[in-house]
């Protein structure tokens, strides 16, 4: 007997998400009101302008109306919500001061190991504050710095006042305004003018408490002729109501650097994940984003590229699994803005179980931005007939000598390939999986080996399920 | 973001009864109207939230236009001279009919070519059997519906089952009379195993043409082309839209296809200062095809927003939809399209090409190639865009056959174009069409220099 696609993939997420009994020592009342944005910002002792900054954003998030393009995000009730909890009183300096309990997390999500290998640093988010940090002493001595976001305003405040809000300022969308309004942890990242930072830095997020809304803003600052890859992953428990995750990630690449930033996100089922990520690339930059998306019930991010120097260069790789369930609307954004820039979008989604997945991207080229190339290329592939792919692409060229392309297909995994692996010994569902890794190849030879193993690892126990 | 409704003076209840009184018309078509307007006022003037970002009516001097409420009641005689090669003719210039033939396979077959007017007179029959319900035109979309509500032309073009004729059935339009406007339908119903050819032209009115630039008084197109093909039938439908640049058009589409049903459009779009169109091929029965190629060569500040819908409902059905434009000054196109394959429709093959030439810097392309996809077993879903200026190397290629630059550049434009040209029926109208495309050059190659 053969197996169907339908019965061979059988998610059991529960094997990838725990939680832990914490005592939270402070926290908001849950809903969103003036008094819990002026709260949040006196027991972070922050200085005037972020508090205004705080307020302006709330102000904006309340006459904002809620988005109609995408469906679902009515379910959000933002009453229901904790907007701000701190799990320790202050920052960690090692690994040994860390609560055992939020360690234990830490160490089933691999931290301490993957550090022990050779990570640059590692920026640990417990809910909503940075409890664990640390930047090892070669990075310190480059002046790379890397640390909380909420520490960095205090400690760098002038090039954080700089750049902060200014890729993604509140008014861009009802969620970056929540986010500005809300905000707590993140990473903050600086290269300092030259330096190549020789390994990635990595920073986990964790979400964690019913309920629990994760604002969580990171701010990467790349000086000129610099390099820098940062990779962020995260996870989280099953609860039966939904959270809400509302990041926002602005990076700004300067003249002749570098950027990387790989997000493999797999947040729980329930969660709804609604990221803005924007970089503006200088000229002569240099800006990748490659991001995966498996988890959470429905993610909504298109990570951004404003090409706004000269021979500046936008790559970005988005890759998309959503399976019973699960929306994943996904994709990408290059605006050309700047002569001779150059953009390429590629968008790999996999839909299972009745999951849906939507790619909307959008490709522009403004008056000026003359001699511009860009390419996308979205395909789809489908498992099941109870699935939905969709592709909105949104090409706005105003400048005669484009070059533009895109390209789009979607189909169902190809009965070809499957018999003749299966004709060379593998079972169906090996070769199904097989074919999938093939498909999301793409992004997972983008990865670090031990990130490729475990993406390529995930894959497999969604697409084997009851097998398992 | 969604877009208010359309609020026009002349789509209201009253307008709507002035008209189906004059009109002579029966309860169930005044009650249509009615539904009509009631569906106006709510619907938003785009109802795709995907295509709201790229909707601009701001070249229509509303407060110009009145359309027309009052035309003539009877077709004319059938005693025009018929095009060379066509087989029926009708021709309609404002608010009356101005010409009207039946050549003699045409007459012999049982085709009939008559305003709504003189068919409810005669058979009523042939408009209810398709037009009593919904069916033929998109409820969900406001400009259709203002036809519906507020039509004062209506013309049927009906061809029985299994007929053939030797040559096209033309239709030609005109808006009528500077600060006047035409709301007209067409409805076309091709019988089982039928097989004919309509050649649709929307030109300027008599003589006046001029150079038409004049935006102070307005003309007004806006008008639907209905199509029901039986099981079995073929259809090559071109249509060629010449209007004067001080014209405003709007134009739905729609066809619905039986079993096996085959449809060809080709259709192209030179004139008006705005031109908005929206076609839908409904492919319902098993087997069904629809293969549409679209062209437009905009100048001076036209925008043409062509969208089109696949909707694949029946199995193994085909679509296979190609747009194309050319754009110079600081004309735009905004070409959107989707392909909707349902959870019914197994087996399916669709294309959608988005393709777009951009000749001067002010000029600009928005293109949207979309999919919506609830079933996988396709044979093919997929969609291609590109944008891109006339290629160096062909432009090189035909130099070194002895052409001058201008005429390698016009040669590789004409040919990017020439897909639609080809299929339009009639040699002299292809000829014309080709005349139309050229005088478009002179100042494409000026503003490109």
């Amino acid at each position: 007997m053969t197996l169907t696609q339908r019965q061979m993939v059988d998610n059991d997420r529960s094997r990838f998400d725990f939680k832990d009994e914490i005592v939270y020592l402070t926290e908001t009342k849950r809903g969103l009101t003036r008094d819990t944005v002026e709260e949040i910002s006196l027991l972070k002792g922050e200085p005037d302008w972020m508090r205004d900054f705080r307020l302006r954003s709330y102000a904006h998030f309340l006459q904002r109306p809620m988005p109609v393009w995408t469906d679902g995000l009515d379910r959000i009730d933002f009453d229901k919500i904790i907007y701000y909890r701190k799990p320790s009183e202050r920052e960690e300096k090692s690994w040994d001061d860390v609560p055992d309990q939020i360690k234990q997390t830490f160490e089933r999500l691999g931290i301490p190991e993957a550090e022990r290998k050779f990570l640059s640093g590692v920026g640990a988010q417990y809910d909503s504050e940075v409890v664990y940090h640390s930047v090892k002493e070669e990075l310190t001595k480059l002046g790379v710095v890397f640390m909380g976001t909420d520490q960095a305003l205090h400690e760098y405040p002038e090039i954080f006042r700089k750049h902060f809000g200014t890729i993604i300022p509140p008014e861009d969308n009802k969620f970056a305004a929540l986010n500005s309004a809300v905000w707590s942890g993140g990473s903050f990242v600086y290269v300092p003018k030259g330096v190549d930072v020789p390994l990635p830095l990595q920073a986990y997020f964790r979400i964690n408490g019913e309920n629990t809304g994760q604002f969580e803003r990171t701010l990467i600052v790349v000086d000129e002729g610099a390099s820098v890859h940062y990779i962020e992953g995260c996870t989280a428990p099953i609860y039966a109501t939904d959270s809400l995750h509302a990041a926002v990630v602005e990076v700004v690449a300067l003249k002749g650097s570098k950027v990387r930033y790989t997000t493999i996100q797999n947040w729980s089922n329930d969660v709804y994940n609604l990221v803005t990520k924007r970089a503006h690339a200088y000229e002569d930059s240099t800006v990748e984003w490659i991001d995966a998306n498996t988890g959470s019930r429905k993610t909504v991010k298109y990570p951004s590229i404003y090409l706004r120097g000269r021979n500046a260069t936008a790559d970005i790789i988005s890759v998309a699994v959503a399976g019973s369930g699960q929306h994943q609307d996904t994709g990408a954004k290059a605006i050309h803005l700047a002569p001779d820039t150059k953009s390429r979008i590629v968008s790999k989604s996999v839909s299972k179980d009745g999951g849906r997945a939507t790619y909307r991207g959008h490709v522009k080229v403004a008056p000026g931005a003359t001699n511009a190339v860009a390419s996308v290329r979205c395909d789809a592939l489908m498992l099941d007939d109870v699935s939905r792919s969709d592709t909105y692409p949104y090409i706005d060229i105003q400048e005669d000598d484009t070059a533009l392309s895109h390209e789009a297909t979607v189909g169902k995994i190809s009965q070809d390939q499957v018999f003749y692996l299966m004709s060379r010994g593998l079972t169906e569902n090996e070769a199904q999986n097989l074919i999938v890794q093939g498909f999301l190849e793409v992004f997972t030879k983008e990865l670090p080996m031990e990130y490729a193993i475990e993406f390529n690892r995930l894959v497999k126990m969604e697409m084997e399920g009851a097998l398992g | 973001m969604s877009v208010a409704p359309l609020r026009l003076p002349f789509v209201s209840e009253q307008n709507a009864r002035t008209i189906s009184r004059t009109l002579e018309e029966p309860d169930w078509l005044l009650e249509q109207r009615l539904e009509a307007v009631a569906r106006v006022a709510e619907l938003p003037a785009e109802g795709n939230q995907l295509f709201t970002p790229y909707l601009d009516l701001r070249a229509v001097r509303w407060e110009s236009l009145r359309p027309y409420t009052e035309t003539g009641m009877a077709s004319a005689a059938l005693d025009a001279p018929l095009p060379p090669g066509a087989s029926a003719f009708i021709r309609i210039d404002g608010d009356a009919v101005t010409a009207r033939a039946l050549g003699e396979d045409a007459r012999a077959a049982g085709v009939v070519i008559d305003t709504f007017a003189d068919v409810l007179r005669q058979r009523p029959e042939l408009l209810r059997d398709h037009n009593a319900s919904d069916a033929t035109l998109p409820v969900d979309d406001a400009f259709a519906q203002v036809c519906r509500a507020v039509w004062a032309q209506g013309l049927l073009v009906h061809v029985p089952p299994g007929t053939r004729l030797a040559g096209p059935i033309v239709i030609r339009w005109s808006p009528g009379a500077a600060g006047r406007g035409l709301i007209a339908r067409t409805l076309v119903t091709i019988g089982e195993g039928a097989r004919v050819r309509i050649l649709e032209e929307q030109g300027p009115t008599g003589t006046d043409a001029g150079d038409g630039t004049s935006l102070d008084a307005q003309r007004l197109w806006w008008g639907t082309t209905e199509v029901v093909l039986g099981e079995g039938a073929t259809l090559e439908l071109a249509g060629l839209q010449e209007f004067s640049r001080d014209t405003v058009a709007f134009v739905t589409r729609q066809a619905t296809l039986g079993a096996d049903a085959r449809l060809r459009w080709a259709l192209a779009s030179v004139g008006a200062e705005l031109h908005k169109s929206r076609i839908d091929n409904l492919l319902v029965g098993r087997g069904s095809s629809v293969q549409q190629v679209e062209i437009g060569f905009g100048g001076g500040s036209q925008l043409f927003d062509l969208t089109s819908y696949t909707r694949h409902i029946g199995e193994d059905t085909t679509g296979d939809l190609l747009s194309k434009g050319v754009f110079t000054d600081r004309s735009r196109g905004y070409i959107k399209g989707l392909i909707e394959i349902q959870r019914t429709a197994r087996g399916t093959d669709s294309f959608l090409g988005e393709f777009s030439m951009l000749l001067a810097r002010k000029s600009r392309s928005v293109t949207i190639p979309s999919l919506e996809i609830d079933q996988p077993d396709v044979r093919r879903a997929s969609h291609s865009s590109s944008v891109a200026p006339i290629d160096e190397a062909q432009i090189f290629y035909l130099m070194s056959r002895g052409l001058d630059r201008e005429t390698a550049r016009k040669t590789i434009v004409m040919g990017f174009l020439e897909p639609v040209v080809a299929r339009i029926p009639l040699p002299e109208v292809q000829e014309r069409l080709r005349g139309l495309l050229e005088e478009k050059w002179p100042a494409a190659a000026s503003a490109a220099a």
